[in-house]
């Protein structure tokens, strides 16, 4: 079966996630005999900070993958505000050229309409897209092979904003899951949010958990000298709403109350940086609070090693791939209840993102009780290695879903047929296709 | 017919690099040693050079008619030996001319005045040293950093044998005072106090290649009509150094109108004087700072660099890691402590420019106030954990010649 993908984000860039899971994913894919081409979109006169740049690194060829690129300043995470900002900074690529849009609509047209081209060039038998951004890339390519589609969705407009959002995502989110021949969600958390939301027919949904690699031994790395010695608590995220930075800094103010020698890192970038750390001076945290920026390649893991917990107060996690990060480096993880991973995951604390002060508790505790620490530890690292939380187990599932797009009445004619010179092409269904 | 009073202001910070979480404990070198570099070459070929050698012509030409005075702080000439030396041959060329009076501040132009008396006094005398070795001078007039004044600084100022002082010419001090007038501390008698008249200033210094200022284009003679209006005793024009050729662009004809300047001031009989030719002159009346004034921008005050929370708080723990610096007594440790001192790493944080709407209206190598703030904390984080384990000094990287406090 040959996959053609479209993506934006992909390691060593880690802007939350999604890159983890896109590369989870495609190796799972791999490894089960699937040949998949990735299409993601970058930016080559990007800054290092930029997401999508990371991505020229990842040219790193594996076998049976092929990487195209695009180029493309997109940020889909930041939303449209922080898509200005990239291009006034002048960090847009160009190609041929061009001279972009300024608003990421008009980029999320180009990038579909280079799929188009592409889904002509490359061979496929099914188109798999993630998140909103590449729906409209995997709608364009369909109407040029007709071949079946698939919509991954990892986190919805009301996941990020906290509400309704950008009406225009909106609908192209439930556009995107409505025209799919399968949707594949996160979580079942996030499955009942498409279906009450979007109006999605919860048996077209299957519900597949990422997974991490955890290795049972992790190559060693670097510590990280400013916690060296010192109980060192640890947020690692997009610095947005979303994610809930503000309650990791009313934690941090009650847990340095009780632990005077405790550090506390922020980790990641986003819109609210700058009131992250204007907050942080008022709460006078100022000297213990570092803001490590964006993180990439080996720091993720530094950082995960070098924290005693990590804290995720996320508002809306439709999974929460932080948490698994977290404990395949043996860090206890508190997680809100409400995260995706809290379906799978046992050896992890769970609080309500707001309820700050139990937070702390749960993190006085974990620094104080070494018993609760290692119980913790272990049980977690037990926990993300152990096979139901594999990357094959993802693959395996999400080989599922696309089995069943592929026989999907649906996927033989497109539900929008597209004319193209004058006529519409009728395909044969794919399971009647030789070999 | 008024005197003019020339002063020019000459500093370059060291720039901190993005250092980062992960450099704590690790990596002792805080400052971007490269961007340093290049920012200093092009200041110096842009600017320096060329205005030097326009004002060293001027004084001989006019012998020593035209004078003017200098403040060059003490990072910028640690910064110059290091990695200009031709442009410090040049302001020592145009110092030996005589027509040059160099004015005291803190050597490593820092808000020390505001909050650390003692240290205070050490990189002034520092400074003095510095200007002793490299030009063979003390000065006698004193210039604070960004011109900040108060009551409280003028008996520091005082006691360390300064005979007058530069300060702004702020509206809400002088009310309907003149600023071309020589003024005397209300807290320090005897310390004369020159206040800058920064609407003839601004002419030169921000409005010179606006088209849209009904008085472009401004030539020297224009400009000398405007002084030469005066009935006042002196007119005090303190700017900053780089307004020629980096400020205001060569293509501007800055250099043009500097170079007509003194025969324009010549013909309309404006005489050239030094600072501390005003202070022996008697003061028309006294003048009281009770809030810290500077030069800066409309508010005329210290909100550019201790403005917001960001800003007072690195302030804080900026001086308070200083008292274990200075504890440990390792001069390289206390020379980088030094060098964070400088009052460019607080202005790099403000984020007042955010309400004009007018983000990029200051050049800042950091991407943000906040960016500025995080390297900073993290470089003081490294600091203070150094001195608190009492390590044997590693390797810093301070170039040039150390200057340390005598």
């Amino acid at each position: 079966m040959r996959v053609l993908m479209f993506g934006w984000e992909f390691p060593p860039f880690q802007a939350g996630g999604l890159a983890t899971a896109t590369l989870g994913l495609v190796k799972g894919l791999l490894n089960r005999g699937i040949e998949v081409t990735l299409v993601v979109p970058f930016s080559l006169s990007a800054v290092a900070e930029v997401p999508n740049l990371r991505l020229v690194s990842a040219a790193d060829p594996r076998p049976g993958l092929r990487s195209i690129r695009i180029d493309s300043p997109l940020a889909p995470y930041g939303g449209a505000e922080e898509y200005r900002v990239l291009a006034e900074q002048g960090t847009g690529g160009t190609r041929g050229g061009a001279v972009y849009g300024a608003d990421l609509f008009a980029e999320v047209e180009r990038y579909a309409a280079i799929a188009e081209q592409i889904a002509r060039e490359e061979p496929h038998d099914l188109i798999d897209t993630h998140d909103w951004i590449t729906f409209e890339a995997g709608r364009r390519a369909r109407a040029v092979s007709c071949q079946p589609l698939v919509a991954h969705i990892h986190a919805t407009e009301y996941d990020r904003c906290g509400g309704p959002g950008n009406p225009e995502i909106h609908r192209r989110e439930a556009l995107g899951m409505l025209l799919a021949d399968r949707v594949v969600s996160n979580s079942h958390m996030l499955k009942g949010q498409v279906v009450e939301r979007y109006g999605i027919p919860a048996e077209k949904i299957d519900v597949v958990h990422f997974g991490i690699e955890a290795p049972d031994e992790l190559a060693p790395v670097a510590d990280v000298a400013v916690a060296r010695g010192r109980p060192t608590v640890l947020f690692l995220g997009r610095v947005t709403r979303q994610k809930g930075p503000e309650y990791f800094l009313d934690v941090a103010r009650r847990v340095a109350d009780h632990v005077p020698e405790a550090e506390f890192i922020l980790a990641g970038t986003g819109d609210l940086l700058p009131e992250m750390i204007e907050r942080a001076v008022e709460l006078d945290l100022a000297e213990r609070m570092h803001f490590a920026g964006a993180v990439k390649g080996d720091e993720v893991d530094r950082l995960y090693r070098a924290a005693d917990v990590c804290v995720m107060p996320s508002v809306s996690e439709p999974l929460g791939l932080v948490a698994l990060e977290s404990l395949r480096n043996g860090t206890p993880c508190i997680i809100p209840k409400t995260a995706g991973v809290a379906e799978v995951l046992r050896h992890a604390m769970r609080v309500d993102y707001w309820d700050v002060d139990d937070m702390a508790d749960k993190v006085i505790g974990l620094l104080e009780h070494p018993q609760l620490w290692e119980e913790l530890s272990d049980g977690g690292l037990d926990e993300v290695r152990d096979a139901r939380l594999g990357l094959d187990e993802a693959a395996r599932r999400t080989g599922e879903a696309y089995a069943v797009a592929l026989g999907s009445p649906l996927a033989a004619f497109p539900s929008h047929p597209e004319r193209s010179e004058g006529d519409m092409r009728r395909v044969m269904p794919p399971s009647l296709r030789s070999g | 017919m008024p005197d003019i009073c020339f002063y020019f202001q000459v500093h370059q910070p060291y720039r901190l690099r993005r250092y980062r979480v992960f450099d704590i404990g690790t990596d002792a070198s805080y400052f971007d040693d490269e961007a340093n570099r290049s920012i200093l070459r092009r200041v110096a070929d842009k600017c320096y050079i060329p205005a030097n050698r326009l004002l060293t012509e001027a004084i001989r030409r006019s012998d020593g008619r035209f004078r003017i005075a200098m403040s060059l702080s003490g990072v910028l000439l640690d910064q110059l030996q290091a990695d200009a030396p031709d442009a410090l041959a040049s302001f020592q060329e145009l110092v030996a001319t005589g027509g040059v009076e160099l004015l005291g501040e803190t050597f490593h132009h820092s808000l020390s005045a505001l909050r650390d008396p003692e240290e205070f006094r050490a990189q002034v005398r520092m400074h003095g040293a510095a200007l002793e070795r490299h030009f063979g001078s003390r000065p006698t007039v004193f210039r604070n950093t960004e011109l900040i004044y108060d009551d409280a600084i003028a008996p520091m100022v005082a006691r360390l044998g300064f005979s007058a002082m530069l300060v702004e010419g702020a509206d809400h001090v002088l009310g309907w005072r003149s600023p071309n007038y020589v003024y005397e501390s209300v807290s320090a008698p005897g310390l004369r106090l020159l206040p800058r008249n920064y609407r003839i200033t601004d002419d030169v210094g921000f409005r010179f290649s606006n088209r849209d200022w009904n008085g472009w284009p401004l030539t020297a003679d224009r400009w000398a009509d405007w002084i030469a209006e005066s009935a006042e005793p002196s007119v005090h024009v303190f700017m900053d150094y780089e307004t020629f050729g980096e400020h205001q662009w060569a293509e501007t004809g800055i250099f043009d109108f500097l170079r007509h300047l003194p025969t324009a001031l010549a013909a309309r009989n404006i005489g050239c004087v030094h600072p501390s030719t005003l202070a022996t002159r008697r003061p028309i009346g006294t003048l009281s700072f009770p809030t810290a004034t500077s030069w800066a921008d409309v508010e005329r005050d210290i909100s550019a660099w201790l403005g917001n929370r960001m800003q007072r708080a690195a302030f804080d723990r900026l001086y308070r890691v200083g008292r274990e610096v200075k504890a440990l007594g390792d001069p390289r440790r206390l020379e980088a402590w030094r060098r964070l001192t400088t009052s460019d790493h607080c202005y790099y944080m403000c984020t007042k420019w955010f309400a004009d709407g007018d983000v990029h209206k200051y050049f800042n190598p950091h991407a943000s106030p906040y960016d500025a703030f995080v390297a900073f904390m993290n470089a003081l984080t490294d600091l203070e954990r150094s001195c608190a384990a009492g390590r044997p000094s590693r390797p810093w990287v301070v170039d040039g010649e150390m200057a340390v406090a005598g």
